[in-house]
């Protein structure tokens, strides 16, 4: 291989103590169409945003064609010919095709100040005709389709090399995520009528468009780089398998004496439907019992979850909560009959920013703390300083803003918010450990099983399936919004193979 | 030490920020003081407790509104109108006339906090609606401003002074009062707070926001009515055009005081401060000798300088 475009050398990048990268190395050769490949939270977006200049790393090194380079910013990556195309479209809707082309590098086509509307369009015009896009430059950029704009984003970032003496490197974020087959049909190939004048890197969860157009491919595994494939040189369960089981795991931590069935079934779901999301799912839980959800992304497991607290209200099916039916119009009602809900998105739906760790705290039980029509403050502190020994969190005063807290912390702390509630009978957790580190990790996953020995039921949804073997009893596998498979609690967990059978 | 990372001193900041709007009130009294120094005696500051009473009513509703991320701009409207029906209803029902109309300005206002969270319609489209509404209703009733004579003394007893204090400022902040434990010791601020800072985590933390939503706005129309009263007492009329110069100073007396327009941020206590500001203010320009047309201009400037320097950036940011 010829000199690498860029070579990135053991990138390390952390945020609040957590290592979103650690000790990545990849490189890029000229004309070469890189993949990387990961379950969310392994790193992929923080690699790029990184390449981008959106984010300054921690450690490690990044070669840019034999130069090394460190960006201050954006526009220093621009600078060394780097450009990324966001999986969210930065595109600005009210303008026309050819002003977002050429957005913020409109020198070439200004007169006097004014733009040089002809000059605009033709300038953009020759970025799109790189793509042989049938895109008009006049056109309106609101009143295109989806992907006619992702077009439109891959000639925005094709335009830097009007500017750099070298061919572009080309970040591309899932560029697909948003389009239906038939619509990254004709994406793809654009990618593909690149290759000829740049370098990229693609990052996508759709493997087989990864292996279609990918030359080589990395997976990422919680911030480490867990492999590298050639294409051809590798199957797409392979590839499904290194991201799903290189995880840092627990799997060394004993499993779970299996629940005896005797113990009384607290919720049992019956043909649960929302359109689009998930169809007939039915399960129980019982008290004690620790239930995994095991499903790939399009499964509807999240949405489901959601339901079961009444975030998200089903079209059909029912719920049968200790014997009797359920039916939640809001959270509100959930939380009253003794429902608990650990969100995925800790900081923005598990918390609130701006009030104190111990308002936090009760914030869901503050009716249990009523004493009249007054909160009873003695108590409400007495009871958060009793919980924030209990389950050690950091720093030890329930004044701290939720905010400031480590995020094995916060996760503690939105913990503590459901078990404080004397009538816990279910907690549902959203991908509970996603972002915190080892040590958190692991805390995390002792206190949910201790409080599922106390009797409380628990529905699971992590990442990774060694997690979710390793910390549940039992576990179901939804594909596609179905049930697809049922493996019961007992001595013997399922083997991981049959599950990721079951989900893919 | 604990091994936390305190990323930079934003909230340690908020502390003292949270003094400035009473040091500036300090310094505007000195200020005027120094000019007329006949104003700051006791004499003349029990007037001017007493000519805050109004707009004390009006802000600390507003404050819980504006607490919970809204606004609500209906408000002095809905005072004109209530104080043309106080006017009217007083000689022939004295007061059940009155309790008639504080209930029907609370369900006006928990009707606009209905619609707002129904519809899902920001609070200041509904609450301008509820403006033009109120006030034209206003007009429609009584083209002027309406006398009372029969049936005055039913609210006499706010005109009249005890111990120096004006009956109408003790009420006013009697509510103010009632309504600063409902915010600090009750579930009802505690949650408004939270709505305020991060609807999605209060509502999944089991909070019923729309019902919060909904008495929040019925409280400032409770209060747009007791509001009126306090006019209708002052005055001895109901007049269907005094929103005009109500609107403004009570909204701003809450910015002014400290609380932050984005919601979650503030309180009562800061409206009191605020209330004062806007009444030295006002006050304080005629004394002085300036023409009346500074006043707003003042509100203008102190507003925008109270939001800047409210506003916790560092709360409101990601915390990632």
């Amino acid at each position: 291989m010829n000199t690498p475009v860029l070579r990135v050398e053991r990138l390390g990048k952390s945020f609040n103590g957590v290592r979103a990268l650690d000790g990545v190395s990849i490189d890029v050769g000229p004309h070469e169409v890189v993949g990387v490949l990961g379950e969310n939270g392994a790193g992929k977006s923080t690699l790029l945003k990184v390449l981008a200049g959106l984010c300054r790393p921690d450690a490690g090194e990044i070669t840019v064609r034999g130069r090394t380079v460190r960006f201050g910013g954006p526009r220093d990556a621009a600078a060394a010919g780097i450009s990324m195309v966001f999986q969210e479209q930065s595109l600005i809707p009210n303008l026309n095709v050819a002003e977002n082309i050429m957005l913020g590098h409109e020198d070439a086509a200004l007169r006097g100040g004014f733009y040089d509307w002809r000059k605009l369009h033709a300038l953009s015009a020759v970025q799109l005709g790189k793509l042989d896009a049938r895109i008009a430059p006049s056109a309106l950029t609101e009143t295109l389709s989806f992907a006619e704009r992702q077009m439109v984003e891959l000639a925005k970032a094709l335009a830097i090399e009007e500017r750099t003496p070298h061919e572009p490197l080309i970040l591309l974020d899932e560029p697909t995520s948003m389009l239906d087959d038939e619509q990254a049909r004709v994406v793809l190939p654009a990618i593909e009528r690149l290759r000829s004048r740049a370098s990229m890197i693609l990052v996508s969860h759709r493997l087989d468009e990864v292996l279609r157009v990918c030359d080589r491919v990395y997976v990422l595994a919680g911030g480490r780089c867990v492999g590298q494939r050639h294409r051809g040189a590798c199957t797409k369960t392979e590839l499904q398998t290194m991201m799903l089981l290189q995880h840092p795991d627990v799997r060394g931590s004993p499993a779970l004496p299996a629940r005896s069935d005797a113990s009384a079934v607290v919720l049992q779901v019956r043909e649960l439907s929302r359109a689009d999301r998930y169809r007939g799912v039915s399960f129980e839980v019982r008290a004690g019992e620790v239930l995994g959800i095991a499903g790939a992304a399009g499964s509807g497991r999240e949405s489901l979850c959601r339901a079961l607290f009444g975030a998200e209200v089903p079209d059909s099916g029912e719920m049968v909560l200790d014997g009797r039916r359920v039916r939640w119009s809001e959270p509100a009602d959930a939380v009253r009959h003794g429902i608990g809900y650990v969100p995925a998105e800790r900081s923005t739906e598990g918390l609130v920013a701006g009030m104190s760790v111990a308002e936090n705290m009760t914030l869901a039980h503050l009716g249990e703390l009523q004493r009249g029509p007054f909160i009873a403050l003695g108590p409400e502190k007495a009871l958060a300083r009793r919980w924030m020994a209990r389950l050690a969190i950091q720093p030890c005063t329930g004044e701290t803003q939720a905010q400031w807290l480590s995020g094995g912390n916060q996760q503690k702390l939105v913990l503590a918010k459901w078990l404080i509630g004397r009538k816990l009978k279910v907690l549902i957790l959203d991908h509970p450990w996603r972002g915190l580190d080892v040590a958190a990790k692991a805390e995390a996953v002792d206190m949910i099983r201790e409080f599922a020995r106390a009797g409380i039921a628990m529905v699971l949804i992590t990442d990774s399936i060694d997690d979710l073997i390793a910390s549940s009893d039992s576990l179901i596998v939804m594909k596609n919004g179905m049930v697809s498979g049922v493996f019961k609690g007992g001595p013997a967990k399922p083997p991981e193979l049959r599950i990721l059978e079951c989900m893919l | 030490m604990h091994a936390l990372k305190l990323p930079d001193a934003g909230w340690r900041r908020s502390p003292w920020t949270a003094w400035i709007p009473l040091l500036v009130l300090l310094a505007l009294l000195g200020a005027v003081g120094t000019i007329q120094p006949s104003f700051i005696s006791p004499e003349n500051l029990g007037l001017l407790a007493g000519e805050s009473s109004v707009i004390l009513l009006l802000a600390t509703a507003q404050t819980l509104v504006i607490m919970l991320g809204g606004i609500d701009v209906s408000v002095a409207a809905l005072t004109a109108l209530a104080s043309v029906l106080m006017a009217l209803a007083l000689p022939s029902s004295g007061w059940g006339g009155l309790l008639g109309v504080l209930g029907l300005t609370t369900l006006l206002g928990a009707f606009q906090g209905f619609v707002h969270v129904r519809a899902r319609i920001p609070s200041v489209v509904v609450t301008l609606a509820g403006l033009g509404m109120w006030s034209g209703l206003a007009l429609v009733i009584a083209g002027t401003t309406v006398p009372v004579v029969e049936g005055y003394g039913t609210v006499a007893w706010l005109e009249g002074r005890s111990f120096g204090v004006h009956h109408s400022f003790a009420f006013a902040m009697a509510a103010l009062a009632l309504v600063a434990i409902a915010q600090h010791r009750m579930p009802f601020g505690r949650r408004i707070r939270a709505i305020g800072l991060n609807p999605a985590a209060a509502r999944l933390s089991g909070i019923r926001i729309q019902r919060v939503k909904v008495v929040a706005f019925g409280m400032t129309g409770l209060f747009a009515g007791l509001a009126a009263m306090t006019m209708v007492a002052r005055t001895a009329s109901g007049s269907p055009t005094i929103a005009d110069s109500l609107l403004l100073p009570s909204i701003a007396a809450v910015l002014i005081g400290g609380t932050a327009i984005t919601g979650g941020t503030g309180g009562v206590w800061r409206t009191l401060v605020g209330v004062l500001t806007v009444t030295v203010l006002r006050v304080g320009i005629a004394a002085t000798g300036l023409s009346a047309a500074y006043e707003p201009i003042a509100y203008g400037v102190l507003v925008v300088v109270a939001a800047a320097l409210v506003v916790d950036r560092t709360a409101r940011s990601s915390v990632k």
